[in-house]
């Protein structure tokens, strides 16, 4: 009984925050099917028939945001990143982990380091070098958040190379793998559940990120956020009903990438391989 | 196929530490050799040397007519099995199996046709397709050894494969590794800190001990000859007993060993030149505990050397009965027949077979000869 009583209490406040969190992402889903004038005078309620606008907002907002150009962008920009941050933050952190000396522990520290840095007192002098450097394209800005994403990855990778034996990546030398080999056959397969999390992680952020792009990259190449950004007009004017419909666009993806990976996050498949 | 040359080999920790000490063995080809010390004597690091995991300090290692001491492991042709077997967790039995094969590029049909002959062997078709997590520790032991078995490798190399399976299991898997140096005729080096293990399993056995070999020889030689008093308390269970005793000379030149009350005559057998630098001073006499014996024909086949001591303790192994003996400030354990009629509190008369002792030399602990 008071178990039961545990748990409807533990219930409800889960379902009052999960309320919480999907409540503005279900503002925006209404709002985007009704009529802009009536967005801003009744936001909370369901489209009826009245303010209900079809797809009129969603095809106002493609046309004029340039929507698939910018889908592009960031697609190519956050799928570089990510694939970059995962190859080369675990390559480093099996290296850092694996090769004990004080070159790799002071990388180590610095990669953590990286992590306590916040973006805001670097992004003015990184903007201006990254335009000396010709970094100012969506290939240059990958190199950026390679170097943005590589801190919390790489603690995060050590902290899991330091949990997979040894002895494995000996066996994987004597059964004829070079380091290469035992990288990628071996070690990375196992660190498979870290990696989609690292993946995931990056991708949430890159995906919506608005500050860096728009201070390297943001006039040439839009980027979703930045697009959906010029939807404020001059003088203060928003259209609201295309800014709404093209935030749901700009959520789908990282959504369904999320769900489709979360199963992933939590994995031991390390347990049960050592001892018997 | 190939015998194995250590020469002058050391390693040097990076913090200084000698870990193996002039390490010198000749490996003849297919036989089975067993590393055997206590734990942290440098039985694992010598092991990892030949196996190229660990660079070699000083010295050189051959293996058939190569120096591999520049060799990565993957091409020594050396196959290894370790103490925490190092399965590869997401691969499944028979690709794990399969691994080394795929690597060096086997055609499909071989790989299946040797993993499957190997797999027959250890008995463990059944699992080929379950993963490690899912398998039980002897099942991974035998997954461990068919990894390494498909290979046919040059040398076979084991650190410690029993140590983690129970008293029961290990007692069959030491049958069965023995069974499978004899049917796959390959170089066996193992390596394990139970004398047992050793005694059973080696063709010779190297007895080291803080990075130092003490003895190189078959077990029958090791047990019978310890060069040392640690060869000799180290190999055989129970422990051999050491007493102190003082060697006198006696007017008509015969020598004798004065341990506390009783004397025993030095026989011919194990008199030597040396043993006279030794007269009026204390040795150290060992005996195995089978070498002490309370039965009345073995009293009067060795009147003469005998001792009497306090039985303390009587335990009953089954075949046979440990006495374990108080004699003056000694103490002692003697192996004697179930029939033995000794038991606690009984002071008894025990007949040392005089044949069989082994003299050291107090100080260093060498054997005297
Ligand atoms: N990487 C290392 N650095 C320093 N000392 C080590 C290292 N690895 C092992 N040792 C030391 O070398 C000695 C021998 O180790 P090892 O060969 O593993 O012993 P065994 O296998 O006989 O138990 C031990 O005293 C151990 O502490
Ligand atoms: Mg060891």
């Amino acid at each position: 009984m008071n178990k039961q009583l545990r748990n409807a209490l533990l219930y409800s406040l889960l379902i009052l925050f999960a309320a919480a969190f999907v409540f503005p992402v279900f503002v925006v889903l209404i709002n985007s099917f009704k009529s802009k004038l009536y967005i801003s005078s009744e936001p909370f309620t369901l489209p009826d028939a009245e303010s209900f606008a079809g797809l009129e907002n969603y095809i106002s907002g493609l046309e004029k945001t340039g929507f698939l150009a910018s889908f592009g962008y960031s697609l190519f920009i956050t799928v570089g990143s990510v694939i970059a941050i995962v190859l080369f933050s675990s390559m480093t952190a099996w290296y850092i982990t694996r090769v004990r000396n004080k070159l790799t522990s002071l990388l180590y520290y610095a990669f953590v380091f990286s992590m306590i840095v916040p973006f805001q007192m670097v992004m003015f002098s990184m903007s201006k070098i990254a335009n000396i450097l010709y970094l100012d394209n969506p290939i240059g800005i990958i190199l950026i958040y390679l170097g943005f994403g590589s801190g919390l990855s790489v603690f995060m990778f050590s902290g899991f190379i330091r949990s997979i034996p040894i002895e494995i990546e000996e066996a994987a030398m004597i059964d004829g793998c070079g380091s290469l080999r035992t990288f990628f056959l071996v070690v990375f397969p196992v660190m498979r559940p870290t990696a989609i999390t690292v993946a995931i992680l990056n991708a949430m952020w890159i995906w919506n990120d608005y500050l860096l792009p728009y201070l390297v990259i943001g006039s040439d190449y839009k980027t979703i956020p930045i697009a959906i950004q010029y939807l404020r007009g001059g003088y203060g004017s928003v259209d609201m009903g295309a800014m709404m419909a093209m935030l749901v666009l700009a959520i789908v993806p990282i959504i369904i990438f999320y769900l489709r990976g979360q199963k992933y996050i939590i994995k031991g498949v390390v347990a049960g391989a050592v001892k018997g | 196929m190939a015998g194995i040359k250590l020469q002058n080999v050391y390693k040097i920790y990076s913090d200084g530490f000698t870990a193996v000490d002039n390490f010198n063995l000749d490996i003849t080809d297919k036989e089975f050799i067993v590393l055997v010390g206590p734990s942290g004597c440098g039985k694992s690091t010598t092991l990892r040397m030949i196996a190229g995991l660990e660079e070699i300090s000083k010295g050189e290692i051959t293996i058939g007519d190569r120096v591999v001491n520049k060799i990565p492991p993957k091409d020594r042709n050396i196959a290894m099995v370790f103490q925490s077997y190092a399965l590869y967790p997401n691969k499944n039995v028979y690709k794990n199996m399969a691994f080394s094969l795929e690597l060096h590029k086997m055609p499909k049909e071989e790989i299946r046709e040797r993993v499957m002959n190997a797999a027959k062997i250890l008995d463990i078709e059944h699992l080929l397709d379950r993963k490690p997590r899912a398998l039980s520790g002897g099942q991974r032991q035998r997954v461990a050894l068919g990894r390494a078995m498909v290979r046919n490798p040059d040398v076979f190399l084991l650190d410690e494969p029993l140590s983690n399976l129970d008293a029961k299991l290990r007692a069959a898997m030491r049958t069965e590794i023995i069974k499978l140096h004899h049917d796959l005729g390959t170089t066996f080096i193992y390596v394990t800190h139970d004398q047992t293990e050793a005694m059973t399993m080696g063709d010779r056995i190297v007895v080291m001990r803080d990075g130092v070999v003490q003895q190189v020889d078959t077990p029958q030689r090791i047990y019978a000859h310890p060069v040392n008093m640690f060869v000799a308390g180290f190999i055989g269970s129970p422990q051999m007993n050491f007493i102190a005793a003082t060697l006198i000379q006696k007017n008509d030149g015969s020598l004798f060993l004065n341990p506390g009350e009783n004397t025993i005559p030095v026989p011919e057998s194990i008199k030597s030149e040396a043993l006279k630098s030794y007269i009026g001073k204390q040795i150290i006499v060992g005996i195995r505990p089978e070498d002490i014996s309370d039965n009345s024909t073995a009293i009067s086949e060795h009147k003469n050397s005998v001792l009497n001591g306090l039985v303390e303790v009587r335990e009953l192994m089954g075949s046979e009965a440990y006495l374990y003996i108080k004699y003056g400030s000694e103490r002692l354990i003697a192996r004697v027949d179930k029939s033995s009629t000794a038991k606690a509190d009984d002071t008894v008369t025990l007949a040392v077979d005089e044949n069989k002792m082994h003299l050291f030399d107090k100080e260093t602990g060498v054997r005297i000869e």
